[in-house]
């Protein structure tokens, strides 16, 4: 038996439930207003959107795996192409692009065109140093980890601070091998 | 229909908030989570509101607004309206969901014999994780509400799951 | 049979050929070596306490992991006995079968392993592995009120699941 080959993304999203997105992007924006009375630092703020993200990354990984059919995530290269192309398309509908690939191959850019998190959203002057969708960096984090990716996300270029897409750059720096968890041995 | 995400993000979203305020931010101080929760589902629930009633004449009485938020509000938000609604005629209206949505995935195992380990279940804590959940649904329901001019208190009762009642008084 | 509110699961559960409960038992672990989840269909016989018997398993197909890879006769992927893997790293095997029982073991990129031990008699369990996957999602990882990395204790997936392994053939 070959292994099937991985569906794509827009099969996926056709065939999970959907909800309408105004309900998610008003949410994830009361959300961001929420911490910015709570926590008064835009730092803290952005560092609590991460955080959130890395937990949610670590739950969405499984669906991503189970509902996609990839079988394995080796190769740094194939796996970033795959979020790109396949997670981005079955969770919030919208493509997204992998460039800018280093001579190695650890290193590359996720450009999105279209961002569900930002619509309805301008950011006031208020808020200078908000990494808005700060929340991404971290899912994509989050889910490469439990695939055992140590990885570093940052935001290259964003449209809600005057550029022409967003931009995330995300950088292999170690991958981690399963050891044996049991020190004793009985 | 307009742009559309899959269920997930919301749903994931939704547990992550909760549990940042619960876990990280509020541990010890379960009531000051609560308000916060509440209050970012009072946010969302303004606005949608909003958005949902710009090409509509005002509503006549409470109990249309009500009406409004039973079929029109909760079919954008869960796709399905509400069960049943009950009144007193007092101000005091019951919503019954009968498989509410954001709470169908919930579970817990209340059998001791499957424990891998000795470790003691803490049924205690997970039910109140599960009524923090409670605090935004009913945030966006007040929010709502108070967009159409309706000043109120709302409460959910979930002791009948999968349904779900949201109890909404009128404020005088 | 419908498990979740009306969307489609993928893949479709493979359709039961017989109603006998052919499962033994299901172990599931994550990459720590942690039992997130042992249940038990059919075991007259026990010879170890759970704890030690979780660390057997776990011992078992860690060993024979690393040996399957490493005597793969046309895969370059090898790895050295003994050296540490990254999850889906070389080859795999899936399941092996002695004269009383079949294990069946599928391991996911997330390095979460699933275990299943039937009837020496039963078919190919790949999809039906994939299925449990499937419902771990749904009812695991998506449950609000379970902590990623802690024990397995939701209602709803025990009761999918013990429904799903009596179609089992």
């Amino acid at each position: 038996m070959a292994p099937a080959a991985p569906r794509s993304g827009e099969a996926i999203f056709s065939s999970v439930d959907r909800v309408n997105a105004e309900l998610f992007t008003l949410t994830y924006g009361a959300i961001v207003r929420q911490l910015l009375n709570d926590l008064e630092e835009v730092e803290e703020v952005n560092k609590q959107l991460d955080q959130m993200g890395y937990n949610i990354g670590i739950r969405l990984i499984d669906e991503f795996l189970a509902k996609s059919n990839v079988s394995r995530c080796v190769d740094f290269k194939e796996t970033a192409d795959m979020i790109a192309k396949v997670g981005f398309k079955m969770f919030l509908g919208v493509t997204a692009s992998v460039t800018k690939w280093d001579a190695d191959g650890s290193c590359c850019s996720i450009v999105l065109e279209e961002n569900p998190l930002v619509d309805f959203v301008e950011l006031p002057d208020t808020c200078q140093g908000l990494y808005y969708c700060n929340i991404l960096s971290g899912v994509i984090r989050g889910a490469l980890e439990m695939v055992a990716m140590k990885t570093e996300v940052t935001w290259i270029r964003d449209m809600l601070r005057g550029d022409d897409a967003y931009e995330l750059q995300v950088k292999l720096l170690s991958q981690l091998p399963e050891e044996y968890p049991y020190k004793d041995d009985e | 229909m307009g742009r559309e995400v899959s269920e997930s993000c919301i749903d994931s979203l939704l547990i992550e908030m909760v549990s940042t305020y619960c876990n990280r931010f509020y541990a010890n101080k379960p009531e000051l989570a609560a308000r916060r929760i509440e209050s970012i589902g009072y946010q969302v629930g303004h606005q949608l509101s909003e958005r949902y009633t710009m090409e509509r004449p005002r509503f006549s009485d409470h109990l249309e607004a009500i009406k409004f938020i039973c079929k029109d509000f909760w079919s954008e938000l869960f796709k399905k309206q509400i069960d049943n609604l009950k009144t007193n005629h007092r101000g005091t209206f019951v919503l019954q969901d009968n498989n509410f949505r954001w709470l169908t995935r919930m579970s817990i195992d209340q059998s001791p014999e499957n424990g891998t380990s000795g470790e003691a279940p803490i049924i205690a804590d997970e039910k109140a994780v599960e009524s923090m959940h409670l605090y935004f649904p009913c945030g966006i329901i007040r929010g709502a509400l108070s967009n159409l001019g309706i000043p109120c208190a709302v409460s959910a009762d979930i002791s009948n799951l999968p349904a779900c009642s949201f109890v909404v008084r009128i404020k005088a | 049979m419908q498990f979740f509110g009306g969307s489609e699961i993928s893949p479709s559960p493979p359709v039961p050929t017989a109603t006998a409960n052919n499962a033994h038992m299901m172990y599931i672990f994550n990459r720590n070596g942690v039992c997130l989840l042992y249940r038990e269909w059919n075991r007259p016989l026990h010879t170890l306490n759970a704890q030690q018997d979780h660390k057997l398993m776990f011992g078992l197909l860690f060993s024979l992991k690393s040996l399957t890879a490493k005597m793969d006769p046309i895969n370059a992927e090898k790895g050295n006995l003994g050296i540490p893997q990254l999850p889906g790293q070389g080859c795999s095997f899936h399941s092996f079968r002695t004269n009383t029982y079949k294990l069946s073991f599928m391991e996911t990129p997330s390095g979460i392993k699933f275990i299943l031990i039937t009837n020496p008699r039963t078919g190919d369990l790949r999809e039906t592995l994939k299925y449990i996957y499937n419902l771990y999602v749904e009812y695991v990882a998506k449950n609000a009120l379970y902590t990623p990395g802690t024990l397995i204790r939701c209602e709803l997936f025990n009761t999918a699941l013990d429904q799903y392994v009596r179609s089992i053939a």
